[in-house]
């Protein structure tokens, strides 16, 4: 960057250093001193679903959500360097971490080893699991339990094949140390058994017990499962002695901080929004766009934040059939639709153009669009002329029809496609939309039957697995076909790579090429809203701090009692 | 012939005559059935000619022309793709039209094919009947619609199909209940014994006698359907947009948007609740008239 | 009598078996396996493990034998375990039952509370102003879809009041009042709805009976009027309210799943619905067998009921 720039940068961070040390005990006055007690009521991400499993053994993806109070992992999100403190990260990806903002959770330190290549983790001493009638007495975490945990994920039979492949043996050296050894390097390594998807240490009496029954759980968390009705709540209540501390205003607090923590299942969204409105909710984490007016009227003491979908919206083309092995038809497409009056006009402004398959929030993989080059500035300006041009070129001058099946779960899809055929038809396109039921629609998917159009969302995951997932041959939420062994092979080497700036740059360069060769038309995304009430206090919109994971959020939450008194709820 | 049986042939229309004097009679004595009936024939009349009718197509998009309020050029206003409520209204008519009778005339039929020779046959066969419908009325009708929404996908003869069979088979119970009664009457027992067939017993005594709850039956069951759409269009198993159902609206764009436009709401949900209360006063209405027991009390 | 009660209750085992065979083959055939949707759910799964997951739920063998497994298990009183949480189906069975039959038998004491007066005085006063404006009030309740209701009652309360229904569920036998806090208000919007058909049957049956033999006997026998109503009326007037009741058995115990989704009720109907679309197939079948069997039995008591309401009705063996 230019010397100006540098320069600016340089000021501002001197700034933000200096500000709290000059103000710092000011500030340390001003804000409000944290309160123990209360109850926390949250409608979260995903307040649609409820508990799938309790059983790490069943992998499933929902897991650590539901679980994440009780059941913690080796790595988690550093919360410290989250903008509320003055760090830069939002925490709203759903399953990445900067590689700068991870911290050790049960492992304090650790450290590589070469020949054979491996980690050697060393726990936090004194971490207690509580007494849990019927399954175990209190007692302290060791490496025995770590061991026992990954070995289970590993012979289950519902396990992802690969996913540990490049893991050789776990083992515990001593009472706090565990040591990975790997066959091989995988730049996931911490992903997949560390702060993943399916990383959760349970006690080794799991074994002796009903894992599946919630009422069986029981782990080092700040929170432990209290009650279960499903479809409607979940209530998790305080750990007495949890280990962990947080630092506000120059004082260390044992957390957690509130007594019982309440997660709310609600289908229906006009349900969502009344109890959030009447104090029922104390935090909705997923809010439309289009309702936000409405509640920022009726309800405008809330306090908001929004954050762009981590999940990408686009029609899948299938490239191994006629027309749309043409890549000069899968760009004509991308030309014809409007995407600037999709922003404008159907999400009122709320949205951006290019978000999927990376996503602004994963620094230094991600570029900007004005970055990118021409070739693929030219797939999101609206140019209807020059699409028919390519088609023409391509043999269609004329267009052509096709099939697209769409979910006739998702509203919103059932809205946007007919806008986007509305524009593909101005250039002789048309659309024959196939609406389906929810597992119709995915099973056309997964066993590779599905019609030359796709209309889908599909999340992002991580920067690695975002491109992988769809890209890379054979894949199952490929449903474009897309096939190019090359690509492939980029893509191995990635996870073999070990220097981060080095797969950032990897990453960027296959990001141009997908988008690219444009085997979707790639549609924009919109902004979500996050909201909570004033008394919320030491949360900022944060949504997870792990894969899914929410828990560490909500122990640093608390509420302040008076304050809702007064405000009359 | 008994005189049971003469008022029942009476209480028909014969002649020519007899229509337009029936007319009067519904206006004279029914007024708020007569109102209920213009109503449902403008509604009829709407949902025919809706092609003639409305200014703008069914699913003409133009998002320059979202969540714009009733105005000259648009009625009802504009829903959140720009597209014109009013015309959709009109063509949603038509749907309504379509789904209503149709399911509802099924069910009918079945109702009084299934609930006639059951009631009227006893014994071994009404049995057999009665343990199938049981059988068929503990079918959740969710499974039974969501493995044909998941076969064929979701659309409007799947909706009417399996309406149809569903209200069909459970009101022949109704129905069957009727025929029970009657058919302890005397005059049954009567034409029995002067050696009637079975057949002309069903169609000159019983059937007329249980016409008063069929009609009842009739038009409770259109709006009960077009409600029912509602229902699974708001569950999303109904028939899938850009159809523009009344139900298909209010319990999509209708709830999605009731803050920022209430007349995409407002629209649907009105018509509904009108014409719905208007088909059940005028089955109400035709019911009172045509009952040959009602005929002579106030 | 009771020769007829227990070849129903014969009758109830082949027929329950076999619409539950059915059942059981018919959600299995449905597009979109529950192997797929949980292949997916796994970003990285590929082809070759559908076996590995198949043999683990048992989906691998072929269909009958599935079924007998099922059906034999079932008969001991063991309906298997749901494929995606393993929980025993009979134990969230046992959960959502009793939810759901007490919405359903609230809202139906709603709908004959306001039913049966309505229809009553709307027969024997009939055509003058009263019996308008209630049985167009009733036709009203009946003309607003359910689901419309209950967002009115949920939207708006809130937006002008700051005021929403209790959502958090707690069982009956744990806080009765609290339970019953929040399921009123879903159950008076069912039961105004159900109101309507029963308030007309009601009405037309009372017509129909008041101009029969009997009861001009009984007038002109000089009894008043009410005890003439009340007494013989009014019993025969009710057969095609108890065949109501009849038909509402399978909201009774099969829910209604708009309303449940609206309030946040944990019952049958959703349990259904998220279980077809999950393809969850023990919780299906289970599911489908007790309503099979609670409906049936209902319905077995309608029919004795009409044995006692309506005197010419005999039961022959």
């Amino acid at each position: 960057m230019t010397r100006t720039r540098l320069m600016a940068r340089i000021l501002g961070l001197a700034l933000v250093l200096a500000l709290p040390l000059a103000g710092g005990d000011a500030a340390g006055q001003g804000a409000p001193k944290p309160q123990y007690g209360g109850t926390l009521e949250i409608g979260t991400v995903y307040v649609t679903l409820t508990a799938l499993s309790w059983d790490p053994q069943d992998w499933n993806w929902k897991l650590n959500h539901d679980t994440g109070m009780f059941y913690e992992q080796l790595f988690a999100a550093d919360l410290d360097k989250s903008v509320r403190k003055g760090g830069k990260h939002k925490f709203y990806a759903d399953a990445w971490l900067p590689s700068d903002a991870i911290r050790g959770e049960l492992a304090e330190r650790w450290e590589w080893k070469e020949n054979p290549l491996s980690v050697v983790l060393h726990l936090r001493k004194g971490i207690m699991f509580p007494e849990k009638p019927g399954v175990m007495k209190a007692r302290e975490l060791t490496a025995e339990d770590v061991v026992f945990s990954y070995d289970r994920l590993d012979k289950s039979p519902k396990k992802i094949p690969t996913y540990f492949d490049h893991i050789a043996k776990v083992e515990a050296r001593d009472k706090y140390t565990v040591v990975f050894t790997f066959k091989e390097y995988n730049a996931e390594w911490d992903y997949r058994f560390g702060w993943g998807y399916y990383s959760a240490i349970v006690p080794k009496e799991m074994a002796a017990v009903d894992a599946k029954n919630w009422k069986n759980a029981v782990g080092t968390g700040p929170f432990q499962l209290a009650d279960f009705v499903q479809s409607n709540s979940q209530t998790y209540v305080k750990t007495p002695g949890y280990w962990d501390t947080e630092k506000l205003g120059g004082t260390v607090y044992k957390l957690p901080f509130v007594d019982k923590l309440v997660y709310r299942t609600i289908k229906d969204e006009a349900t969502q929004h009344s109890m959030l409105r009447s104090g029922k909710l104390d935090m909705l984490e997923s809010i439309r766009w289009s309702v936000v007016d409405n509640l920022k009227k009726s309800a405008p003491q809330l306090k908001w934040s929004k954050w762009l979908n981590m999940s990408g919206t686009f029609l899948a083309m299938r490239v191994d059939q006629k027309p749309f092995g043409d890549i000069r038809v899968r760009r004509a497409l991308n030309m014809a639709v409007n995407k600037q009056e999709i922003v404008s006009a159907y999400y009122g402004g709320n949205a951006e153009l290019f978000a999927y398959p990376m996503h602004p929030d994963y620094h230094g993989y991600f570029e900007p669009l004005d970055k990118m080059p021409a070739s693929v500035k030219e797939l999101f300006t609206y140019d209807p002329a020059k699409a028919k041009k390519l088609l023409a070129e391509a043999g269609y001058p004329n267009g052509f029809s096709f099939k697209v099946q769409v979910c006739s779960c998702s509203p919103d899809h059932m809205d946007l496609l007919p806008l986007v055929a509305g524009y593909l038809e101005k250039v002789g396109v048309k659309l024959e939309i196939q609406p389906m039921e929810y597992g119709a629609f995915l099973s056309a998917m997964t066993t590779k039957t599905n019609a030359p159009g796709y209309f889908m969302n599909n999340g992002h995951t991580n920067p690695t697995t975002s491109i992988r997932k769809s890209f890379v041959t054979g894949q199952t939420w490929n449903p474009s076909q897309y096939s190019d062994p090359a690509y492939d092979r980029k893509m191995q080497e990635v996870y073999l790579t070990r220097d981060e700036t080095k797969r950032q740059q990897m990453l960027r360069e296959m990001t141009v090429e997908i988008l690219d060769k444009a085997p979707y038309v790639w549609l924009p995304t919109p902004y979500i809203f996050t909201a909570w009430w004033p008394w919320v206090q030491n949360y900022n919109g944060e949504l997870r701090a792990g894969a899914v994971r929410p828990g560490p959020i909500y122990a640093r939450i608390w509420i302040d009692q008076e304050m809702k008194k007064k405000m009359g709820f | 012939m008994t005189t049971a049986a003469a008022g029942a042939l009476e209480g028909l229309p014969q002649e020519h005559g007899a229509f337009t004097g029936f007319l009067l009679r519904l206006v004279r004595k029914k007024l708020l059935g007569a109102a209920s009936a213009v109503v449902f024939v403008v509604f009829l009349l709407c949902g025919i000619f809706a092609g003639v009718l409305a200014p703008h197509g069914m699913n003409e998009i133009n998002p320059i022309n979202r969540m714009k309020p009733p105005s000259l050029e648009f009625p009802f206003g504009t829903d959140n793709l720009g597209r014109d409520m009013f015309s959709r209204i009109l063509y949603g008519a038509r749907l309504s039209v379509i789904i209503g009778f149709c399911a509802a005339g099924l069910a009918t039929v079945i109702s009084v094919v299934v609930g006639v020779t059951s009631g009227y046959l006893r014994g071994r066969f009404d049995m057999l009947m009665q343990r199938l419908v049981d059988a068929w009325m503990t079918f959740p009708d969710l499974v039974i619609l969501i493995a044909v929404v998941s076969v064929v996908g979701p659309g409007m003869p799947q909706v009417i199909v399996i309406l149809g069979l569903l209200y069909g088979i459970a009101g022949s119970r109704i129905v069957r209940g009727a025929v029970v009664g009657v058919r302890e009457n005397l005059y049954v027992d009567a034409a029995q014994a002067l050696g009637a067939g079975t057949l002309r017993i069903l169609w000159r005594h019983i059937l007329p006698n249980v016409l008063p709850p069929v009609i009842v039956l009739f038009t409770t069951r259109v709006g009960v359907v077009i409600l029912a759409e509602a229902g699974l269009s708001f569950l999303g198993l109904g028939v899938p947009p850009p159809a523009p159902t009344w139900g298909g609206m209010l319990s999509g764009s209708g709830r999605a948007y009731m803050y920022q436009g209430p007349w995409l709401a407002l629209a649907p949900g009105l018509c509904l609740t009108v014409v719905v209360y208007s088909i059940n006063m005028f089955g109400d209405a035709l019911r009172d008239l045509l009952d040959p027991r009602m005929r002579g009390t106030g | 009598m009771l020769p007829y009660i227990s070849r129903r209750l014969l009758a109830l085992i082949p027929t329950l078996f076999f619409a539950s065979l059915i059942v059981f083959v018919t959600v299995r055939l449905i597009p979109g396996s529950v192997i797929d949707m949980m292949l997916s759910q796994n970003d990285i799964a590929v082809g070759k493990d559908r076996a590995q997951l198949e043999a683990a739920l048992g989906l691998d063998r072929p269909m009958y034998v599935q079924y007998l497994r099922w059906a034999g298990a079932a008969l001991r009183g063991d309906l298997g375990r749901s494929l995606w949480q393993n929980t025993p189906v009979t134990s969230q069975l046992l959960e959502r039952l009793p939810v759901t039959f007490e919405l359903g038998l609230l809202a139906l004491m709603v709908a004959l509370l306001v039913a049966i007066p309505i229809g009553v005085y709307s027969a024997v006063r009939q055509d003058n102003a009263g019996d308008y404006l209630t049985r167009s009030f009733s036709i009203l309740m009946l003309a607003v879809p359910s689901f419309w209701m209950g967002t009115l009652v949920m939207v708006f309360p809130s937006i002008w009041w700051g005021w929403s229904p209790e959502l958090k569920f707690v069982p009956f036998r744990v806080e009765p009042l609290k339970n019953l806090s929040q399921m009123i208000v879903p159950a008076v919007i069912l039961g105004t709805s159900l109101s309507a058909v029963t308030m007309r049957l009601t009405r037309t049956m009372m017509l129909e009976v008041l101009r029969q033999d009997y009861i001009r006997t009984a007038w002109a026998k000089g009894l008043t009027e009410r005890p003439v109503v009340m007494r013989h009326a009014l019993r025969n007037a009710l057969i095609p309210v108890v065949t109501l009741v009849g038909l509402q058995a399978p909201l009774l115990i099969g829910g209604a799943v708009i309303l449940e989704q609206i309030f946040v009720i944990p019952g049958m109907g959703l349990l259904l619905l998220e279980a077809v679309s999950q393809r969850d197939y023990p919780i299906i079948t289970g599911v489908f067998l007790v309503i099979g069997v609670c409906v049936m039995l209902i319905n077995l008591l309608v029919d004795l009921s009409y044995g006692t309401l309506d005197p010419r009705v005999r039961y022959r063996g």
